[in-house]
């Protein structure tokens, strides 16, 4: 590349940067609406995973002290979210019909009465409904476990096998760390693809770059401008969404930041040259809008970006490895949460670059100035 | 008699069935004010845009500064500046910044600031496009098309919507870019424009160019021809009253 070609491009991706930071609408797709899904998930995702709790129905039907005495304990363990407005079984079923409610613990008219030996005792009964099985065994065994360590105060037992459990002070990925590599694939989505589709189009109507087209302006001058600028417009912009993550929700980023960066900035060029084909293709936005959606509503939801592909079936998997999504989304999880480096990845890099390659050729092809 | 600057031998251009431009041939002197003049749809932006490698000549040749235009569309675009029909330029971007920017897409830097006082924008020179009037952006437009320091500047219909103010000013830009030794090839519909402004012009209709000459002798042949206009020519016509009740000071 001479000086001159350097000239030209530097000037435009400096002039380019600085029209995003005036474009208010821009700073919205990109920089509010990825905050926007952060918080939603963000929010969905931090409180289900350290406590998981059962909502009960506890129906208490005895008079004795014990019975009133289990009720209230059962209400205050944290393992039980108790619904306290209901008070017969036929309610209870009504709301565990509808899934609002795992299980009814129902405490019968003897429960807690003393026995011909002395002490307190009675049965527990549990109902739960049938697609709710998994939920009604684990509340039955919580039970159980409760029940036994009353049983062992009243009677002495010899209890030869035992279990301790016991937390480890390391902390574990959340869900939450989880979904976010899924968030930035998002967020380059919005950047690399419908910032171009949006903008060419209008570019082209209002005759813009068939101006720039008299002059010796060439197409790759124009696209290398572009994929700096939005490169940097889209580090600068992600790195909001890291710092809030970091802040707000805990995000733990494992891997070198340095790394990570350099593998954003490969992924937002990439990504980029899908909008660039689009875009630069289309002569108008009825044009852009139905082909961006087709290529990118597939992408989002089977690249993992909102939920895990791993719950897919295989033969879908083993499709949606191959899209220009997935490895950069695959990728950025493995360095932000495993702490993996660029060599360690090189099958996701590997994809990316190749898909880069086939993209921009496309992209370089289809391209009109008018 | 002074070297020609543009030649234009046999031009073509077919969209579909119909001949837009049918064979056309002329040529523009260096340092002239060339007019193509003709109604709507005869074929002069087609002409014009041929010449500015926007369009793929079908038939012909054109040739500036002896450079082959179909086969080094490159080198052509140094050579020449384009005003287009309506300029566009894009929003969120100040005028200097797209004045360095169309340089740099020659790959130059320039003095933005000496290029907008040329045209009388300089206390513009933060503003955005869509701030602009009519005839301020016409003068921007002017000054982004020169960056490059061009031999031949086209403007495509450069008046049209344009108050009578901003006419006459843009008519003294195009002349003080003539007395810069730039060769200035135009189109228009007025008639009054060409006749003040233009050295030669060509007259063109359905695709042909009927005649070409410079105005002043292209109304001697017709009085020649003994035409006599029907009304009584008054010394003064309204547009001069208009003048002269408003001022020539520029609106914008």
């Amino acid at each position: 590349m001479n000086r001159r070609s350097w000239l030209t491009i530097a000037t435009f991706v400096k002039l380019s940067t600085k029209r995003f930071f005036r474009d208010r609408l821009a700073i919205f797709f990109t920089v509010i609406f990825p905050l926007i899904f952060l918080f939603v998930f963000g929010s969905i995702n931090s409180g289900g995973n350290s406590d998981i709790s059962f909502k009960v129905a506890v129906i208490n039907q005895s008079e004795s002290s014990f019975a009133k005495d289990y009720a209230s304990k059962l209400d205050k363990d944290k393992v039980f979210e108790v619904n306290k407005e209901i008070n017969s079984l036929d309610s209870a079923k009504e709301l565990m019909n509808r899934g609002e409610l795992d299980a009814a613990v129902i405490l019968p008219g003897d429960f807690g009465n003393n026995s011909d030996q002395g002490f307190p005792k009675g049965e527990v009964n549990v109902y739960y409904t049938q697609n709710n099985e998994q939920a009604g065994r684990t509340i039955s065994t919580v039970l159980e476990g409760q029940l036994k360590e009353i049983n062992s105060s009243l009677v002495q037992a010899q209890t030869p096998f035992t279990i301790k459990s016991q937390q480890t002070n390391d902390r574990s990925l959340t869900a939450f760390d989880y979904t976010f590599a899924g968030l930035i694939g998002f967020a380059i989505i919005g950047l690399g693809v419908f910032g171009p589709v949006n903008v060419f189009p209008e570019l082209k109507k209002q005759g813009i770059l068939r101006r720039l087209h008299t002059t010796p302006l060439k197409v790759w001058q124009y696209f290398v401008a572009n994929a700096l600028s939005q490169t940097i417009v889209g580090l600068m912009t992600l790195s909001i969404l890291f710092i809030v993550s970091i802040l707000v929700f805990d995000l733990k980023v494992v891997g070198n930041l340095f790394e990570l960066a350099l593998f954003i900035a490969i992924s937002i060029i990439s990504i980029l040259g899908i909008g660039l084909a689009v875009g630069g293709w289309a002569s108008n936005e009825r044009q852009a809008a139905p082909l961006s959606n087709i290529i990118v509503f597939p992408m989002i939801f089977l690249s993992g970006t909102f939920f895990p592909r791993f719950l897919m079936p295989e033969w879908l998997q083993q499709i949606s490895t191959f899209l220009p999504l997935t490895p950069v989304i695959d990728g950025i999880r493995l360095i932000t949460t495993e702490g993996k480096h660029l060599l360690d990845i090189g099958p996701q890099v590997g994809l990316i670059l190749a898909w880069t390659v086939v993209i921009y050729i496309i992209a370089f092809r289809v391209f009109k100035w008018e | 008699m002074a070297a020609s600057i543009v030649e234009v031998r046999d031009l073509r251009k077919r969209y579909g069935n119909e001949d837009v431009v049918k064979g056309i041939s002329f040529s523009v002197k260096k340092g002239e004010i060339f007019g193509i003049l003709g109604p709507n749809g005869a074929g002069k932006t087609t002409t014009l845009e041929m010449i500015e490698t926007m369009r793929p000549i079908d038939g012909g040749t054109v040739t500036v500064d002896g450079i082959d235009v179909a086969r080094n569309s490159d080198k052509i675009k140094y050579l020449i500046g384009i005003q287009p029909q309506s300029p566009a330029f894009q929003d969120k971007t100040t005028l200097k910044e797209l004045l360095e920017m169309f340089a740099a897409a020659y790959g130059e830097k320039i003095d933005t600031t000496k290029f907008l006082n040329d045209v009388d924008l300089s206390e513009k020179a933060g503003s955005f496009i869509d701030q602009l009037s009519g005839g301020q952006k016409q003068r921007f437009s002017i000054a982004a098309a020169l960056v490059h320091n061009p031999k031949v500047f086209f403007m495509d219909e450069p008046t049209t919507g344009l108050d009578p103010q901003a006419r006459r000013n843009l008519w003294e830009l195009v002349q003080g870019i003539r007395d810069r030794g730039i060769t200035v090839v135009l189109t228009t519909h007025y008639m009054d424009e060409a006749e003040l402004l233009c050295d030669r012009v060509a007259i063109m209709d359905r695709g042909e160019i009927i005649i070409i000459n410079s105005p002043k002798n292209l109304v001697k042949q017709l009085l020649d021809r003994g035409f006599k206009k029907a009304q009584h020519v008054e010394q003064a016509d309204l547009e001069d009253v208009f003048i002269d009740l408003t001022g020539k000071q520029l609106r914008d």
